[in-house]
């Protein structure tokens, strides 16, 4: 579904010196799959969320979705980035509601479908507060559901849960793991965190250090639906971070 | 409640309660003569019998219409303008060093030439407004727009925004609270300017009222006019915060 | 082969004589005898500067707004950085900042005269008050943002409340208040002009206007351009001096935008 090949990136710094920060990447993702995407602080994990989206130009390689190449962003991929990056100015039901209505889905047909995804983002009673009286964990949600709204096939989620507390990043990781049971959209989920990626994913690439290279591909063979109290007994579960720990150890220094 | 409002007014203006204070016993004490300074009382209390009085109304309504024209003239021109600068690099790149020419101009410099081409009635004075007043909300909607979190953008533009269409959905309101602010220092600059302009060269308005009163050396009704702008600009402002209130409520000012 | 275009002073340059296209197409198109082409008011301006009565007229205008902004400097600068580290002297001054803020500066200008009489004196007055505010207030924004350590320092080395002010203090608001002195400049030469268009006595504000009641139109359009060049020339200059003396402390600042 979809295929990126020798992607790379080289951004021009302040300096006028290229600075590469992706090199060579190329992985396939099936329909359905929710992949993460491991490594280190500025290896370009964010920067590929961002090529995949067509937010950012790539230097080299190409991507397809669906055999198509990707030309700037569309309504087929949608991101959920870690600073939320709501719309200020509009209420949480104007927030979902923008997608729909820039779609064309007629008003009242655009606020009923809003008020199902507040509901199953459990935000129905906010729906006229604004983002800034909200918390983290509950901007996240209205980011979530303001991107499901058009209904991307592929969801892009740049380390989504890093700005939250943990026991508000536990509550979500399940909840959004109950929303992909039920649509199974393909999911690109950048974290550094190996329990996270563990946890949720069907598969984790691990980057190395700048420049961000593939370093390995795991098949994550566990359960579902996932439930984190069984997985902590889980053998599998606890070889995986085992052995993806270990692998992010040895790649050296964050550059953060 | 009102109690304590009051109290933190009287303590936070002391020094203009006193500087008033004086002013008026100096005044009573005669010590002044009125012809060169009369008293703050007497000066009030005049403008509030002027403000009965609709030859004055009149004139105040000349002033306020011309604030109003210019105002939404270049509240117009600088948005569009600073919008399209900012979102596009080549009008950006033409307007920058042009803005960089002008701004420093001292505008009412041009007021003489205004005059020339289009008169001594509103349109010249409208447009010395629009000239003076358009800069500040020029920069203010190009940086403000330059600001803006391109995730902002990108959100949209993936939900299925085009760009123009990102221009007026994204980019103009998430550009508000800094047009707001230019907007403010717009609003003051109109008041000033257009004042300047009717004492220059006007048969109406506030400013022709000073000029008027100057030329039969009626010192109480140079004061009055004075008066009455700058609190036309005080009410102006606090309604632009009331208004402002309300239209940047999402934002954590 | 763009590479000049980048260089500091062509855009703006570039633009200059964009605008000066502009304004020789219009005239020629519009053809009004009130509406000159730029060449033909460029011809006028060696002229006017070698007639003795203009040139002095000029000079003394340019020496009134020096003076008016030297006076503001030596007092609306001191005050704002007290403002800054005395909360009382804040608390004082401020309301009567706020309430001299919206009032048109120049046209204060009829009043002052009754006071001070036609001469100099009442010209240097308004544009001593139309510069101090922007001085104070950037000074007094400068100084409030004086980290308090080095104040205590200051302290703890013996330095007495004047020396800290100028030692401590103004150094390291010196940023701010540059800002404050390239808008002051501009404030300084937008009071000069429009009290002297009010007061029609002397001085480049006084020959606009008679030069348009002469119907001299080309001349009316030299001053103006005299005038224009007087504040980019000092808006330059400021800068200039600024980037020299706070290099150290990279601020971004927008074209400026004095309120009149
Ligand atoms: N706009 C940019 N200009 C220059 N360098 C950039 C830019 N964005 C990211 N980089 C550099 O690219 C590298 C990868 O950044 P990023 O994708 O944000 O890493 P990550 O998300 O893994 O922390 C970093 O070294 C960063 O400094
Ligand atoms: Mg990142």
């Amino acid at each position: 579904m979809i295929a990126i090949e020798g992607l790379s990136k080289t951004f021009e710094t302040s300096g006028g010196e290229p600075h590469l920060a992706l090199d060579g990447i190329s992985i396939d993702i099936p329909k359905g799959q929710f992949l993460s995407i491991l490594g280190p602080s500025g290896c370009g994990k964010s920067t590929l969320l961002y090529i995949v989206g067509g937010f950012v130009p790539a230097s080299a390689g190409r991507i397809r979705v669906d055999g198509r190449a990707i030309a700037g962003p569309g309504p087929d991929r949608g991101p959920v980035f870690q600073e939320f990056a709501l719309f200020p100015w509009k209420t949480v039901r104007g927030n979902v509601l923008y997608g729909l209505l820039q779609q064309g889905v007629p008003r009242d047909q655009a606020e009923r479908r809003v008020s199902e995804l507040l509901q199953m983002v459990h935000l129905s009673r906010y729906a006229d507060f604004y983002p800034k009286e909200l918390s983290g964990g509950m901007k996240q949600r209205v980011a979530i559901a303001r991107t499901l709204a058009y209904d991307p096939a592929i969801l892009l989620m740049d380390e989504p849960f890093g700005a939250l507390d943990a026991h508000t990043r536990t509550k979500l990781q399940n909840e959004l793991l109950s929303i992909w049971e039920r649509d199974r959209k393909t999911v690109l989920f950048v974290t550094h965190s190996v329990e996270e990626a563990v946890y949720l994913s069907d598969r984790v690439m691990v980057m190395t250090p700048s420049p961000g290279r593939q370093k390995a591909v795991f098949d994550i063979d566990l359960p579902r639906p996932r439930i984190r109290a069984e997985l902590l007994l889980n053998r599998r579960y606890q070889e995986y971070l085992i052995a993806i720990e270990r692998l992010v150890q040895d790649g050296g220094e964050d550059e953060a | 409640m009102i109690g304590r409002a009051l109290k933190s007014l009287i303590l936070h203006s002391a020094s203009l309660i006193l500087l008033l204070g004086a002013w008026e016993a100096v005044c009573r004490a005669g010590m002044v003569s009125p012809h060169l300074l009369p008293a703050p009382s007497a000066i009030f209390l005049r403008l509030l019998v002027q403000l009965a009085d609709p030859a004055f109304l009149i004139h105040l309504g000349q002033t306020v219409l011309r604030i109003a024209v210019g105002l939404a003239l270049a509240t117009a021109i600088g948005v569009g303008v600073g919008l399209a600068a900012s979102r596009n690099r080549l009008i950006g790149r033409l307007l920058e060093p042009l803005v960089r020419v002008l701004a420093p101009i001292p505008k009412i410099a041009l007021y003489p030439a205004l005059i020339l081409m289009l008169g001594f009635d509103h349109a010249s004075k409208i447009a010395l407004i629009v000239a003076d007043a358009v800069f500040p909300i020029l920069l203010a909607t190009y940086h403000g727009a330059r600001m803006v979190e391109p995730k902002l953008i990108w959100s949209a533009r993936a939900a299925g925004a085009s760009e123009r269409q990102c221009t007026f959905t994204i980019v103009l309101p998430a550009a508000l609270p800094s047009i707001y602010t230019g907007l403010r220092i717009a609003l003051l600059i109109a008041c000033v300017v257009v004042f300047l302009a009717e004492m220059i060269s006007s048969s109406d308005g506030l400013g022709h009222l000073l000029i008027r009163a100057a030329r039969s050396f009626r010192t109480l009704d140079m004061f009055v006019p004075l008066l009455a702008v700058s609190l036309l600009g005080l009410a102006l402002n606090g309604l632009a915060t009331l208004a402002g209130r309300r239209l940047l409520r999402g934002f954590a000012l | 082969m763009t590479r000049w275009l980048a260089l500091p002073g062509v855009p703006p340059l570039l633009a200059l004589l964009a605008l000066l296209g502009l304004w020789h197409l219009a005239a020629t198109f519009f053809g009004y005898n009130f509406f000159p082409t730029p060449g033909a008011v460029f011809k006028t301006l060696p002229a006017l500067f070698g007639e003795a009565e203009a040139a002095a007229n000029i000079a003394a205008s340019v020496k009134r707004m020096l003076a008016g902004f030297a006076l503001a400097l030596a007092v609306a600068v001191p005050l704002g950085l007290m403002m800054g580290r005395s909360p009382l002297v804040a608390k004082l001054v401020k309301p009567l900042v706020a309430t001299i803020y919206p009032v048109p500066k120049a046209a204060l200008m009829p009043i002052i005269m009754l006071w001070l009489g036609i001469g100099d004196a009442a010209k240097i007055f308004v544009i001593f008050i139309g510069a101090s505010l922007p001085l104070l207030q950037h000074s007094f924004g400068g100084a409030l943002a004086v980290d308090q350590k080095l104040i205590w320092s200051a302290q703890a080395m013996g330095l007495g409340p004047v020396k800290r002010l100028f030692a401590v203090v103004l150094p390291s608001a010196l940023p701010e208040v540059m800002i404050g002195c390239r808008v002051g400049i501009i404030m300084a030469l937008i009071v000069m002009v429009s009290s002297e268009m009010i007061a029609r006595q002397s001085g480049v504000g006084n020959l606009l206007f008679n030069s348009a009641d002469m119907a001299l139109y080309d001349t009316v359009y030299a001053m103006i351009v005299v005038i224009a060049a007087i504040g980019f020339v000092a808006d330059v200059a400021f800068e200039f001096v600024r980037r020299r003396l706070t290099f150290w402390a990279e601020i971004h600042q927008d074209p400026l935008v004095p309120s009149a």
